[in-house]
């Protein structure tokens, strides 16, 4: 996979400047360009103790209304039947149930997903609405050993791995942010990801890499992400 | 800090809550005078005892309704809105009233 010039892609990050200070080297996934590292690109032994990575560009879909759940089923989208909880697709989409009518769809590592691209791409059936995620949310990746310990300082949720299970979420507010919790691991790593407004994403991200400082969290790109899965 | 169980997130600080007011049955459409529907819409009761409210939790933009005991602070039970609006409205025109005759004007011969 060759590196990409980020200034050439058409989408960026609302992080985009904090990434070039910072150093950062692009991959392209799929059509989309995300940070593959920061100066070393051996970053899963951090990310395996505490990493922040911003998959903001990654797909992302969302639908909503009462009739949304059975148009997913027939779909062949495979739902969680509670709300507040997360499962991952065969082609690894995570689809989060928010409510019992509300789903969030995100790609998986490789800024692919079929299951978004079909679900996209399919009519919508009577009381299902299309709630596009890509632009209004940002996708933050709080992962390593040390992340329920560093969100225990920014977000009132108990988040500690034997309380908050895989595949749970938490619609909370996070450094004063109202975002969505899910816990994701990736492989054996504890994993976070975080939707939240894009509007105050900048904010979010120097306050979660102010909280991380503590416990010698730095961020990662998603090359380490990758290599922890 | 005050805590708030949510229907659909559990129990939550009270920040990530906002308050929606009072809650009121709403007035039959087609039958209501406007001053049903200012009262409605515009007036609230404000009484001391047990009253119903609308709170929203911002996190996840979910409306509920609480009962609370506006003495004491307390707050009884919370439930999903569905619990009450679980019939759609549709908000139909009333039927056209039967045409008046136009009274006739000052000075207009039998």
């Amino acid at each position: 996979m060759s590196s990409t010039i980020a200034s050439s892609a058409l989408r960026r990050s609302q992080l985009y400047r904090r990434h070039i200070e910072m150093g950062a080297e692009f991959i392209t996934l799929g059509d989309r360009v995300v940070v593959s590292h920061y100066g070393s690109n051996q970053e899963k032994q951090q990310a395996q103790h505490l990493g922040l990575a911003d998959l903001s560009t990654l797909p992302r879909a969302g639908f909503k209304g009462p009739g949304t759940p059975d148009w997913a089923l027939g779909l062949a989208m495979e739902l969680p039947v509670q709300p507040n909880r997360a499962t991952l697709q065969s082609d690894g989409t995570l689809v989060a149930r928010l409510s019992q009518s509300e789903l969030l769809l995100a790609s998986n590592l490789d800024g692919l997903s079929q299951c978004i691209a079909s679900a996209t791409e399919a009519q919508l059936a009577e009381s299902v609405y299309s709630l596009p995620r890509s632009d209004s949310h940002s996708w933050l990746v709080l992962c390593g050993s040390q992340a329920a310990t560093t969100l225990a300082k920014v977000c009132g949720v108990d988040l500690r791995a034997h309380k908050f299970a895989n595949g749970e979420i938490a619609q909370t507010s996070i450094a004063k942010i109202n975002g969505v919790i899910v816990r994701n691991d990736l492989g054996e790593t504890l994993s976070y990801c975080i939707f939240s407004d894009s509007s105050s994403v900048e904010f979010l991200w120097d306050s979660l890499l102010d909280a991380m400082a503590e416990f010698e969290g730095a961020a990662v790109g998603a090359q380490a992400l990758r290599d922890c899965r | 800090m005050k805590l708030l169980t949510c229907p659909l997130n559990g129990q939550r600080n009270i920040t990530e809550f906002t308050y929606g007011g009072e809650y009121h049955p709403m007035p039959d459409h087609q039958q209501a005078t406007s001053r049903e529907w200012a009262e409605h819409v515009f007036f609230h009761d404000n009484s001391a005892g047990v009253v119903i409210e609308w709170w929203c939790h911002s996190a996840s933009s979910y409306w509920f309704l609480a009962e609370r005991n506006t003495i004491s602070d307390q707050i009884l039970r919370t439930f999903p809105a569905d619990e009450i609006f679980n019939q759609r409205i549709d908000f139909a025109a009333a039927p056209e009233p039967e045409p008046e005759l136009k009274p006739k004007a000052n000075g207009e011969s039998q």
